[in-house]
């Protein structure tokens, strides 16, 4: 990347803001009469006029930036149009964020489809709905410039959803530490009453941080989710790129909208749900909670769609001779997390819906005064918010299948099992939502089942444990950074697993519901079943992509700095929360003695933030500087990494045949795949 | 398979099972109106649903395992049928949602609505549902003046239905929509549903709205068959067209059950 076009993006950045800011004031004080300088308006132009200029420094007029261009305009004309009608009814024209929230709601929804036509990736479809024919393939520009704009190859997508997913993992990070510091210490210190940020007070500007590093960290979860099994499904299978590269593509570029959306929902007056988002609370809260509200929408596009297309690669695309039995395990659990992904996203998009039109309409779905019943939300909200986690941790459990055979140079033990047990954490996973519920006032009789099947997601759960146990028993282990983070995956999820059946438990759980013992549970859960894999996942594929190595010192650093730090926090936080701490508020009584673990468990976030940091800059380095890799750096039998590095545009050169089975490492003779002779003349 | 291939007997095969459609939602009105078991109601909801997913949108393409070379048309035909398979299994659902939504809120009630104009609106829906069979198989025959008419029709079908909910039924324009509902005998005065006025009007307007985008979406995708059919394309690639039909035909599956929990089951509140 250009030096100078960084520099050129920054400081652009920096003018288009404080242009941005200036119309806001300027805007709010035509409406208001006053200045108001940290008023919401001028908050929105700052983020949207600085992040537009910034990928215009960047880039030039093309790709995301017309696409930002394009959502910036949309945005702003379809809340001119409706505050234009609404003019004309004599409605209240504007609100308390300069638009009144119907304008705002349908602004950001032509915002985002203006995106999507601004970026170009419907063009061909719009073509071929004109009835003309386009190329099969685009042929990318080489170089770096080609991530900044619509691109049809896997791995180009791939890379495409994981930097994005490392930015709003910092993004989301960064939200958790200005919260955590609050935390420090019992009483307000810095985000007071008298404190002022987009609108929002302290207290109120805590939740809406506390909100969004939810969604934003979920938001994240599944862009890098999809990042991986982009990267890397494809590949493992033989397959020239996915089902429909076009419709990858338009899954990934949705993302993005959504991810400004959910940042507006922080300048636009926040809001204080938490991600959860129960009504009645999210029917009162201010404009944010619909700009949350359509960006999670508009993100759960895009895992529907990427969650249909892994399904249809891997049912057409496979290499010859890769039966079922045969596939990667990386591929079995890119299949069970992509059926829940494909069916239950809608649950959490229609839950959204109503509670949207509910606000807008006045229709009466979850407002008891209108014969509605909010816990009807709860059961629609959860029926994809608990299955969601498995979304989140399948693929990272797959990698932890595929990593751990390379590492100990051993069969995988139990290869079917694992196998079904992915797909029998997805399905099991169907009938559990309602132990979120224990306490919100449902029928009694409906606790005893799910307490049921939620302990019996401990059962698979437990056989890849098993298998994992097994397969390292007696093998000659290597620990590479990799495989570090693949050993702090297993302690990890092992301790978030035990404390899930406590949560399971109605008679304790009616004790443990909303303490900070669930926080700690659930990091627990989602760093060993996504983040430690994640990261492990990028240390092991990073030369396949760039052909160099991340440097393997600073690699270390970042695991022996991040995993006590995350140990040490998790269990603080179930500690306190064991002994009453209540999970998100701003504030706690100094009498309950909890200042110190409070404390302790801020130094350690900004621990755990210290290693993400290094690894980043590790990352990034390491893309030009880092040391050159082009064969097979971990000994591996699979595929990709018989062919030199990086992969060229249409991965292999000449078509592979399964011969054998996939994790048969260390017995003489055998063989995954055979590439078929090159021949002379091809095409 | 050739595209050229006759299939005479798949014309009176659409006739038949739209006779048998037409028989049972006949029956099902007729039951609404006299006894209201649910459990005929449910069942003939779930016979109508099966006819149409097995005859009129093929659900047993899926199941055949082609020889052909994957980088042939009729494997990748394949290949986009069972990515908009996938997308129906999603897609329904969210429809699944609405109708707990409804079971939950309304439970053994339903909105007051007009029954006659709900039967009149569904036979428009299921006669559409018959011409794009006609029109898909008659391009399949090679007849592609046939294949027009009949997509033309079921367009001019699918509008009226979408008419007949979002103008009539939502009172939209009270103007055009009180003398219609007056001529399918809904008395003088009564006051209409509305979306903000309790369970019954909130889950009424969002079933029927997300059910009418569908049908608009649909639309949209007729036209485009039909625009692009006139332009003379389709006629070796024909997966577009099965596309529109197999999308069209959904659209009314969700109607199948949506009809019954709207205008049929329990007691008018």
């Amino acid at each position: 990347m250009k030096n100078n076009s960084l520099g050129k993006a920054f400081l652009l950045l920096v003018i288009a803001g404080a242009v941005g800011y200036g119309i806001g004031l300027g805007l709010d004080a035509l409406v208001t009469g006053g200045l108001n300088f940290s008023g919401s308006v001028a908050s929105a132009f700052t983020l949207l006029f600085g992040f537009t200029a910034f990928f215009f420094g960047l880039y030039g007029y093309r790709g995301i930036t017309r696409g930002l261009v394009f959502q910036v305009v949309g945005t702003v004309a379809g809340a001119l149009f409706v505050t234009g009608i609404r003019a004309l009814l004599r409605l209240t024209a504007f609100g308390a964020f300069f638009f009144s929230e119907p304008a705002w709601v349908f602004g950001a929804l032509v915002g985002v489809l203006s995106f999507i036509a601004g970026v170009g990736i419907v063009t061909d479809w719009y073509k071929w709905a004109r009835g003309m024919d386009t190329p099969e393939h685009h042929e990318d520009e080489p170089g770096w410039e080609k991530y900044f704009s619509v691109s049809l190859d896997h791995k180009v997508i791939g890379i495409q959803y994981t930097v994005t997913a490392l930015f709003l993992i910092a993004v989301g990070g960064t939200f958790a530490l200005i919260f955590r510091t609050e935390l420090a210490a019992s009483e307000l210190q810095f985000l007071t009453t008298t404190f002022r940020a987009f609108n929002q007070t302290g207290p109120q500007f805590y939740n809406t941080l506390m909100s969004l590093h939810g969604m934003i960290m979920i938001v994240s979860i599944l862009l890098g989710v999809s990042g991986i099994i982009n990267y890397v499904v494809p590949m493992i299978i033989g397959a020239q790129d996915m089902a429909f590269p076009r419709l990858n593509a338009f899954a990934y570029w949705v993302a993005v909208p959504a991810s400004v959306l959910l940042l507006m929902a922080l300048v636009l007056g926040g809001f204080d749900t938490g991600w959860t988002g129960y009504p009645p609370l999210s029917a009162r809260a201010p404009v944010g909670m619909q700009m949350f509200f359509l960006g999670v929408f508009t993100a759960g596009w895009s895992s529907i769609l990427g969650a249909l297309n892994v399904i249809a690669t891997v049912l057409r695309m496979r290499a010859k001779g890769m039966t079922a039995m045969r596939m990667p395990i990386f591929v079995w659990a890119s299949i069970a997390t992509s059926i829940i992904a494909l069916t239950a996203t809608q649950l959490i998009g229609l839950s959204f819906q109503l509670v949207m039109f509910q606000r807008l309409f006045g229709m009466g779905f979850f407002d008891a005064a209108k014969g509605g019943n909010p816990v009807l939300f709860q059961h629609l909200f959860w029926f994809y918010s608990h299955p969601a986690v498995y979304v989140f941790v399948l693929p990272g459990l797959g990698v932890i299948s595929e990593l751990l055979p390379v590492f100990v140079r051993k069969p995988l033990f139990g290869y079917r099992w694992i196998a079904m047990s992915s797909l029998g954490i997805a399905l099991v996973g169907f009938v559990v939502w309602a132990h979120h519920m224990f306490t919100s006032g449902m029928n009694e009789y409906l606790r005893v089942p799910f307490m049921y099947s939620t302990m019996l997601v401990a059962v698979p759960t437990g056989v890849k444990f098993f298998s994992w146990v097994a397969t390292i028993w007696g093998g000659k282990i290597e620990t590479p950074t990799p495989m570090l983070f693949v050993i702090g995956a297993i302690v990890v999820f092992l301790l978030g697993g035990v404390t899930g059946p406590p949560n399971a438990m109605v008679a304790l759980d009616l004790h443990l519901h909303d303490t900070y013992w669930v926080v700690g549970h659930f990091h627990d859960t989602i760093f060993g079943g996504f983040v430690f894999p994640f990261f492990a996942a990028i240390y092991y594929w990073f030369p396949k992509a760039t052909g160099r190595r991340m440097n393997e010192f600073w690699g270390k650093v970042h695991f022996w700095l991040m995993t006590p730090s995350f140990l040490t926090l998790t269990f603080g936080m179930m500690y306190i929360g064991l002994r009453g701490m209540r999970r998100r508020v701003a504030d706690y009584d100094a009498a309950l003695g909890f200042d110190n673990a409070h404390l302790i468990l801020t130094i350690c976030g900004f621990l755990i933030a210290l290693s993400v940091l290094i690894f980043f800059i590790n990352f990034f380095r390491s893309i030009k500087h880092g040391e050159p890799a082009a064969g097979n750096v971990w000994n591996s039998r699979s595929p990709e990494w018989l062919v030199p590095s990086p992969m060229p545009a249409h991965n292999y050169e000449v078509p592979f045949e399964v011969v054998g089975e996939p994790y048969d490492y260390g017995l003489p003779g055998s063989k995954y795949v055979e590439f078929a002779a090159k021949k002379a003349g091809k095409h | 398979m050739s595209n050229k291939q006759n299939h005479p007997s798949l014309l009176p095969q659409g006739v038949f099972i739209f006779v048998y459609l037409a028989v049972l939602t006949a029956l099902e009105f007729f039951v609404a109106l006299t006894f209201n078991s649910i459990i005929i109601l449910v069942a003939v909801a779930l016979v109508k649903a099966a006819l149409v997913l097995w005859y009129y949108m093929h659900v047993y393409k899926l199941g055949e395992e082609p020889k052909e070379d994957h980088e042939s048309y009729v494997y990748k035909a394949g290949t986009n049928r069972i990515g908009l398979w996938l997308f129906l299994i999603s897609d329904s659902f969210v429809f699944g949602g609405l109708m707990v939504m409804r079971l939950s809120l309304l439970g053994l009630t339903r909105p007051d609505l007009n029954q006659t104009l709900g039967f009149f609106v569904t036979s428009v829906l299921l006669v559409s549902s018959f011409f794009m069979n006609r029109g898909e198989v008659q391009l399949h025959n090679g007849n592609r003046k046939g294949f027009l008419q009949n997509t033309m029709v079921t367009f001019v079908l699918g509008l009226f239905f979408l008419l007949g909910v979002v103008l009539i039924e939502w009172h939209t324009v009270p103007a055009i929509a009180e003398p219609i509902l007056h001529l399918f005998g809904e008395p003088e005065g009564k006051e209409p549903l509305k979306a903000s006025s309790g369970p019954a009007g909130a889950a009424f307007f969002m079933m029927t709205g997300m059910h009418a985008f569908h049908v608009l979406t649909g639309l949209i995708f007729l036209i485009i068959v039909w625009v692009n059919g006139k332009k003379g394309l389709y006629d070796e690639k024909q997966y577009p067209v099965e596309a529109a039909a197999v999308y069209w035909h959904f659209v009314d599956v969700v109607w199948i059950f949506f009809y019954p929990a709207l205008y049929l089951i329990g007691t008018a509140i």
